[in-house]
């Protein structure tokens, strides 16, 4: 039994603190083995270190796409970490919230790779739980094969984990 | 005069395609299939721990990444001299039948479905379902946004897409019922696989956790919701389409290819390891009176670089394979290279599965007068997802009784450590196709290493002799009345459930574009 559970009180009035708290989804995606590339992924495990309120939970999620919908749908408020080809300086990070990209026409170049996030979230609505999303992303660097990040993009994941750890404040 | 018209990228495909077909009268009379993204994760594995292989390996795809672990894991058993356990094994089945029962549905409703319904029937739809209303709508309100993705890009309609509002509404609900299914289903293989995506639990020898009596449970239950809906809406669904409205499209046999069909074999029953769910086999032109299979011999294959964007070199077995990029070769269009068989073509997956078990349904459906083509392809892959479902209950029973043994073993911990040095192959039959993973160890390390997947078979160039590939040849003669609304072209496609997104690797984000088209 987790001690959350046994906390919870009981009363016949269905007050707020009744109520499961908001489930936060930090996701870290991007391929491992193409270097800046696994940007996401390189943050979601030293998250996954951290000591995080229990409503929060950090999945490492690869570049697994379309298939990412079980976790996009479990989510209140989800956080995507990714590498985003902006066009800026290596390193450069942005911060953007789903909705204010989601309908130009011409498919932003969110991604490098081929998560497609914005194609799950798209499907996530058709099944009505759609959560309120918001992506940090990286410019990469180097997307040459290799399991390092190049020494540009990895100077930032402090920085990132920052920011993700100012969303948790601001969702909270 | 022949007119060429090129579809770049494929889309609601995994990874990037490429594909080029010359119309002549009407029909495709030339193609070509071109993998534009770069390969060659394998350079990453060479000089490292063997035993790394198996997590390297999935994180080549973030779609099969279960897939790989287990044939890097197999060959890594090969090359080690374990022995899983058949508890290990009945693991592993699990984890892989998990893994067909979302990739099948996905691929059916999220993937291809558009490919034969004309969605915008939805627009007409007048009931009161909250969920059809909340899909009208939300198409409604893309298509004034100009922003119809993930439903587009589609073709126009042509003569056999299924233009009926009442089947068109109740495909979407079924759409949506799928992608639930598919959120649901996504969690099964974690109950072995200890996290998804990207599971940890299939090494060397067998597999790490031991399970409890819980997690086979849990298993069940879910696998219960899952069967249900395979057996009543989707395997329905798929025979309904293919022998209603897509009939004409199956008895005209679009999307052929060369009729030649490999399947590794996969899935043992039981302990003996000898009666298969999915049998070992090679058919070189095809004969449906009288099929004739030959046992596969793994020494027989071997992979073209001549039309591919790597160094010159004749044909190797993948044992012996390398990747040089060589981006200025006359001949080549393609990051893919050009597996063979004896020399020969072959395609892999659910119809090349199905024909060699020579399974009773798929060849029913022949005698009555489908020829193995585009729509044959989803009716095998219907019909193989039920056969592993009903595999997963018998596998399910069996682990309850291992688990209740003396003595039960899910690993082979005396191979554990890699030897000095040592070879081995490892094979499967994930939801895609044939699978191949080849290692070689000397001194503790990586010495090389290939991997050969499903989509390299069917989506490869041609080869030394200049014979097509079977995407290239299923697409001959295949109809393209309006060379601007191929949809023909991308239907026999989809069928194969392309996954190119470890074949390759996208290079050049500039090509990020919904839909190019050059005609020339």
């Amino acid at each position: 039994m987790n001690s959350k559970t046994e906390k919870t009180s009981i009363s016949e009035d269905a007050g707020e603190e009744n109520i499961s708290p908001r489930k936060i989804i930090i996701l870290g995606i991007g391929n491992l083995l193409l270097s800046d590339e696994g940007i996401g992924v390189h943050v979601a495990n030293e998250l996954l270190k951290m000591d995080l309120p229990p409503e929060v939970s950090v999945v490492e999620g690869g570049t697994d796409g379309f298939r990412l919908l079980n976790i996009i749908t479990e989510a209140d408020r989800l956080i995507v970490i990714d590498a985003v080809r902006g066009g800026e300086e290596p390193g450069s990070i942005y911060r953007f919230d789903i909705n204010e990209i989601k309908n130009v026409p011409t498919g932003f170049k969110t991604s490098v790779h081929q998560v497609g996030i914005l194609e799950v979230i798209n499907l996530s609505e058709l099944i009505g739980k759609t959560p309120h999303a918001t992506v940090i992303g990286v410019e990469p660097k180097s997307l040459e094969m290799s399991m390092e990040l190049s020494p540009e993009v990895k100077a930032k994941v402090p920085r990132v984990i920052e920011l993700v750890l100012d969303e948790l404040k601001h969702s909270a | 005069m022949a007119q060429k018209i090129t579809i770049d990228p494929i889309t609601r495909i995994e990874g990037h395609l490429k594909i080029e077909v010359e119309i002549e009268n009407g029909k495709v009379k030339n193609a070509w299939s071109s993998g534009t993204m770069a390969r060659g994760f394998e350079a990453l594995l060479i000089g490292k721990e063997p035993r790394d292989a198996s997590y390297i390996t999935s994180r080549f795809c973030g779609v099969c990444y279960s897939v790989h672990q287990l044939a890097s894991s197999r060959a890594l058993d090969a090359a080690f001299g374990a022995n899983v356990p058949w508890g290990g094994n009945l693991i592993r089945n699990l984890v892989m039948g998990a893994e067909y029962i979302y990739d099948h549905v996905l691929h059916f409703y999220q993937l291809s479905a558009l490919d034969y319904i004309d969605i915008m029937a939805v627009a007409n739809y007048s009931g009161n379902d909250k969920e059809l209303l909340a899909v009208k709508d939300k198409i409604v309100g893309l298509v004034k946004a100009k922003d119809t993705y993930p439903l587009t890009p589609r073709y126009e309609p042509d003569e056999f897409t299924v233009k009926d509002p009442d089947i068109v509404i109740s495909a979407v609900k079924h759409y949506i019922e799928a992608l639930k299914m598919h959120a649901k289903a996504r969690n099964m293989g974690a109950i072995w696989g200890g996290r998804t995506p990207h599971y940890q639990n299939i090494v060397v020898g067998g597999v790490t956790s031991y399970p409890d009596i819980n997690q086979v449970a849990r298993f069940r239950t879910m696998l219960d919701e899952q069967a249900k809906f395979i057996n009543k809406v989707y395997i329905p669904d798929v025979l309904a389409f293919g022998t209603g409205p897509l009939w004409p499209l199956a008895t005209m046999g679009v999307g052929g290819g060369h009729y030649n069909y490999m399947s590794y074999g996969d899935f043992a029953k039981d302990a003996s390891g000898k009666d298969l769910v999915f049998p070992a086999g090679v058919i070189v032109g095809l004969n449906p009176a009288d099929i004739k299979i030959d046992a596969v011999d793994q020494d027989k294959i071997t992979e073209s670089v001549k039309h591919a964007w790597y160094k010159e070199n004749k044909p190797v077995h993948p044992y012996n394979g390398e990747q040089i990029f060589k981006l200025d070769k006359k001949d080549a269009y393609s990051f893919v290279k050009a597996p063979r068989y004896d020399g020969k073509p072959m395609e892999v997956g659910p119809l090349a599965r199905m024909i060699i078990a020579k399974n009773p349904d798929v060849i029913g459906l022949v005698q009555k007068g489908a020829k193995p083509g585009a729509v044959a392809r989803h009716a095998a892959r219907a019909i193989e997802t039920r056969l592993v479902v009903d595999a997963c209950y018998n596998w399910l029973d069996q682990l309850l009784t291992e688990m209740t043994k003396p003595g039960f073993k899910i690993h082979d911990t005396e191979h554990w450590n890699p030897p000095e040095s040592g070879m081995g192959a490892g094979f499967s039959e994930p939801p895609r196709g044939a699978l191949g993973h080849w290692i070689k160890v000397k001194d503790k390390k990586i010495e090389n290493y290939q991997a050969v997947v499903p989509s390299t078979w069917n989506a490869s160039p041609r080869d030394e002799q200049g014979v097509r590939g079977q995407y290239e040849e299923s697409l001959i003669g295949a109809p393209v009345p309006d060379p601007k609304n191929p949809v023909n072209v991308v239907r026999i496609i989809r069928s194969f459930d392309p996954c190119l997104a470890c074949a390759v690797h996208i290079i050049d984000p500039n090509t990020n574009e919904i839909r190019k088209f050059l005609i020339e």
